[in-house]
Formats: C-alpha cells, structure tokens, sequence
C-alpha cells in the first residue's frame, strides 16, 4: 500500500511539472501548444541515455535533459514566432505527429517501439535515491519558478505580448526573445519531468510520448485552470487517479479503462468549455484573453 | 513506371484530402470557427461505411449512411457545442478545447465499439488491374476523381448561383451585413457545417475502400485539412482542394525516397515551411490578425 501510493505521488509529482509548465506556455505566454508531450519525451530519452551510458546519476540526467528538451525548444519557438492561435496549434499538432514517428523509428538512440530498457536506479552522489524526493523537490521548484516569474517584469511582460502583442512591441518589449525564453523555459520543465519519469520507471517507450499523452497534460491544464498556479497540479491529481478510480467499477473491461478514462475527460474539456471556460479552479470574472 | 504508379497513387489520396480539405475551408471560410472536430466527422463517416458493409448492407445504403452521419456531427456540433460557446465568450482557446474534447471521445468510442487497428472494406471496385506495363489501377481510382470533380463543379455552382451559396460567402465576407438584409446567419452556419462535414463523408468512405481506417484515422483528416487550408490560402475554398490534392501526390511520390511511416511528414514539412515563410498561403491575402 504504501508502494502503491510512494508510486502515484511520484506520478503526480511528474505530471504536476508538466502540467504547471504547459500551463506556463497556455496560460501566461498564450502560446497553445499540443507538442508538450514531445519535450517530456525528449528529457527522457536523454535522462534514459545518461543513466545507460555514463553514470544513473539523478541530478546530471536531470540538468542533460532540461538541456536537451530546452535547446530543442526551438521547432516551437520558430513557428510561435511567426504565427499565433489556430496556425500555432496546427503547426504544433504537425510536430506533435512528426516526433512520435521520428521517436518510433529512431531505433539507436530511442529503443523504437521496444524502448530503453534497464535504466539503472538512480543515485546522489554515489548514493542510491528514491525518485520521489527527487520529483517533489523539483515540482516544488517549478512551482516556485513559475509563480515568480509570473508576478516579476517577464511575466508581465508575457501576458501584454499575449493580450496585446503589437501594443506590447510598441512599448519596447522584446517579444520574439520574451516568446523565446518562455517556450525555453517550459520545455526545459517538460524535459526534466521526463528524465524523473525514465528513472521512475526504469524504462521508457514511444507510447509515452504520443498524442494521448500531449492532450492529457493539455486536458490536466484545462481542467484545472489556466492561468492559475494551483489548478494543473488539481487537474493532475484528479486525472491521475481516475484510472485507479474506474479500475473498481466492475463493469467496465481492463482493457477499455483507458478508452473509458479518455472519453470522460475529452467530455469533461467539452462542458467546462461550453459551461465554465475558466475551469475548476479559475476566476470566473477575469477576463480572458482572445487569441 | 514506379514514378508513375505513385503519382497516380498520389492523385487518388490527393482528391480524398481535397475533399476533406474542401469541407474544412468551407467552414471555416463562412463562420470563422476553426473546427478542429472536422476529423470526427471522416472518422465517423468511415466506420458507419465499415459497419454497414460489414452487416452486408449495399454500399449505396452504407454510403447514404455516412453521408447522413458526418452531416448531422456536423450540424449538432454546431447547434451543442460551437453556437452556445460563442453566446458567452468564443475565444480560439475555448473553441479548440471544446472541439479538441469531442475529437478525443469520438476517436475513443470508436475504438470502443468498433474495435481498434486498421480496417477497411474489400470490394471489387479495389482490386487492381495492370493498365500499362508495370503500373496498377483499381476501378476506385477513377471513382475517387470522378467523385471529387463532380462534388466540386456542384460545389462551386451552389457558391456561385444558389441564392443560400451566394449567402454562405457573403457571410464569409460580412456577417453584420447579413443581418442587415434580413438573413438569418445562424441558419446559414448550421448550412456551412452541414455541407463541410458532407464533403469529408465521401472521402472517408472511399479511404475505407482503399487504403483502411482507424480509430485514430481523424487526427490525420485534421492535420491534412488544416495543413491544405493554410497552404491553399485562409478563406479559398480553391487554394484548399488544390493544396490538398498536392499534398497528396507529395507525399506519394515522397514514397521513392523514403519509408511509409514517413508520407505523413512531407505534409508536416511543407506546412511547417508555409507557416514559417508564407503564413498566408498561395492563394491567400495577408491576414491582419
């Protein structure tokens, strides 16, 4: 039992990022991207490839594998460059599908289909650890991040660029390196929860980092609440145990749970949107921007 | 002669996504949404195919019924989902999640239901015969061009004289107008969903018949329509078909180079060049966002 729930926290604990750092980009930049499962895997590829062929050591895959995702950032800072709303999604839809090919069929660095198997567990300076310490302290990190750096001058200067972008430009700001540095920022995020998630599991896979995964982080955001800091984490939690939630309704197949989990939380995004755009948590009277 | 065989391969799959592409563009071009649920509407169309051939229906009626599918997705998704988000705020976000939140259901019940992997209807009709030495047609290729060029020229006749097509573009054009003299926009959107959604029936059933479906087979619809429509220009119903057919003979010839899995990304990468170079399109005017 306290395996069970040590594992679940841990999970939280890394789609807590993932979801706090989309919603960085979604809610702060204004930059909807339904890529952000491709900077997850990438973190872990390069997390997994540490751990294998250097040393398992958590904070060095960690640091390689924000790195990694971060500088690879860059294929969905060009295009939220040049253009915004439904050209930005579909531009990122495309890398989304691209990556899941390239990650299935780049067989020496990503295993293929079969994936990495075997990755050591990790340690701290020589010290075999535990990787929810680990994913607590670096959930609590974004956190802290993503709450500064919204309230300090970048942050504010996000939102202008995403409510206003030519008013923003005229006022001096940079928005190209603003933009730039956010989509970094996120990325680096999604990269590090990747690298926890391959030393979690000790092994990784393409299936991990396909479409499915991008709208689950997306559907943890919304659900939540965009723009506000506590909500992904809720989103996380309520998503995360509604497969363990469903496993004890005795009418629905083991095999058709995930179709099942998928269904309602695809329904869940449709109502909220139709009846409470701002989600669970959001403020109701704030308005909002229009893209 | 492999050359040959795949552009004509290439314009087989190229009319099916100027179909898919035509529909999208269209509404688009008159409501303005930017339906990201148009892939439910092929997905839907293909399996109601799958499933009534496989009853042992005739296809007419398997066909009929797709048809008449996709057409009332399309209308309720405008009637339940679109009409009553836009009365309170109608932002791109809301709209993309809400269509994104109906995408991922229709792609999962039908998993559910139907079962998942590929699966496509065997008839006659895609049967391949050689035609010239070394190159291979099936009765369906002519059918597939025939189908997409008689949809079109009905198409642009209902545009050009119909008094509803000569509407629908004006909405596209100005909706306050509209009003002004007296048309009621709200029908004719649910007219522009319903004609949309009826042009990607078609196709998806003529991609049952060739190449298969899956579940998942929706997110591909999308990426190829929007892909065409952005490529073709925003708000030409033209640019949209013609890209579309393009980018089916790209990525077939795409094939002499390199590996099927890899079809897809030639689409990806002209729309990537597109949107990084020409985020206007061919056919389209600078947009003033």
């Amino acid at each position: 039992m306290i395996a069970y729930a040590a594992n679940l926290a841990t999970i939280v604990a890394i789609f807590g990022i993932l979801a706090a750092t989309l919603n960085f980009l979604i809610g702060f930049a204004g930059i909807f991207s339904v890529a952000h499962a491709v900077f997850f895997g990438l973190g872990a590829y390069a997390g997994a490839q540490v751990a294998l062929l250097l040393v398992p050591d958590a904070l060095l895959a960690c640091l390689v594998a924000a790195a990694v995702a971060g500088g690879l950032s860059l294929a969905l800072a060009l295009p939220a460059l040049r253009v915004r709303g439904e050209y930005f999604v579909a531009a990122s839809l495309g890398l989304q599908m691209m990556a899941a090919t390239l990650f299935a069929e780049a067989k020496p660095v990503t295993g293929g289909i079969g994936g990495l198997v075997g990755i050591p567990r990790p340690t701290l300076l020589g010290v075999e650890v535990d990787v929810l310490p680990a994913a607590l302290s670096a959930l609590a990190l974004i956190l802290v991040l993503t709450a500064r750096l919204q309230r300090g001058a970048f942050g504010r200067s996000l939102r202008a660029i995403r409510d206003a972008e030519s008013a923003a430009e005229a006022l001096g700001k940079n928005v190209a390196a603003a933009k730039t540095l956010a989509v970094a920022f996120a990325c680096a995020g999604a990269g590090l929860a990747g690298a926890l998630f391959a030393l979690h599991l000790s092994f990784v896979n393409v299936e991990s980092f396909t479409m499915d995964q991008s709208v689950l982080v997306m559907a943890m955001v919304i659900i939540g609440g965009t723009g506000t800091l506590w909500g992904p984490l809720i989103g996380a939690v309520i998503l995360l145990s509604l497969p363990s939630g469903l496993a004890f309704l005795p009418f629905i197949p083991a095999t058709e749970v995930g179709a099942v989990q998928q269904i309602i939380y695809g329904l869940a995004m449709t109502l909220l949107m139709i009846f409470r755009p701002a989600g669970l948590v959001g403020d109701l009277a704030k308005g909002r921007s229009t893209a | 002669m492999l050359l040959l065989q795949l552009l004509l391969q290439g314009l087989q799959t190229g009319a099916l996504y100027a179909l898919t592409a035509a529909g999208f563009a269209l509404i688009f071009g008159a409501t303005r949404i930017f339906h990201f649920a148009h892939g439910s509407a092929f997905t839907l169309a293909g399996y109601t195919f799958l499933l009534a051939s496989g009853a042992g229906l005739p296809w007419w009626a398997g066909a009929a019924g797709g048809i008449a599918v996709a057409t009332l997705f399309g209308i309720g998704m405008e009637r339940l989902v679109y009409r009553p988000i836009q009365r309170h705020e109608g932002s791109f976000f809301t709209v993309f999640v809400a269509a994104f939140g109906v995408a991922v259901v229709v792609q999962n019940l039908v998993g559910m239901l139907a079962g998942r992997g590929f699966a496509s209807v065997d008839t006659p009709l895609s049967r391949a015969s050689e035609v010239l030495p070394e190159v291979f047609l099936a009765p369906v290729f002519w059918i597939a061009l025939g189908v997409a060029a008689m949809l079109f020229a009905a198409l642009s006749a209902f545009l050009g004289r119909h008094p509803a097509g000569v509407a629908l573009r004006a909405l596209a054009q100005n909706p306050d107008l509209i009003r002004t003299y007296g048309l009621s926009s709200s029908r004719l959107s649910v007219l522009a969903f319903a004609l949309g959604s009826a042009l990607a029936a078609p196709a998806a059933i003529l991609a049952a018949m060739t190449s298969g479906l899956n579940e998942a087979i929706g997110h591909h619809a999308m990426l190829i329509s929007i892909a065409a429509t952005i490529v073709g220009g925003v708000g030409s119903l033209r640019g949209a078909a013609l890209a579309g057919l393009m980018l089916g003979v790209a990525e077939s010839m795409a094939l002499a180079v390199v590996d099927t899995q890899w079809a897809e990304g030639v689409s990806f990468l002209v729309l990537f060049a597109f949107i990084l170079f020409r985020p206007s399109g061919f056919f389209g005017v600078v947009q003033t966002r």
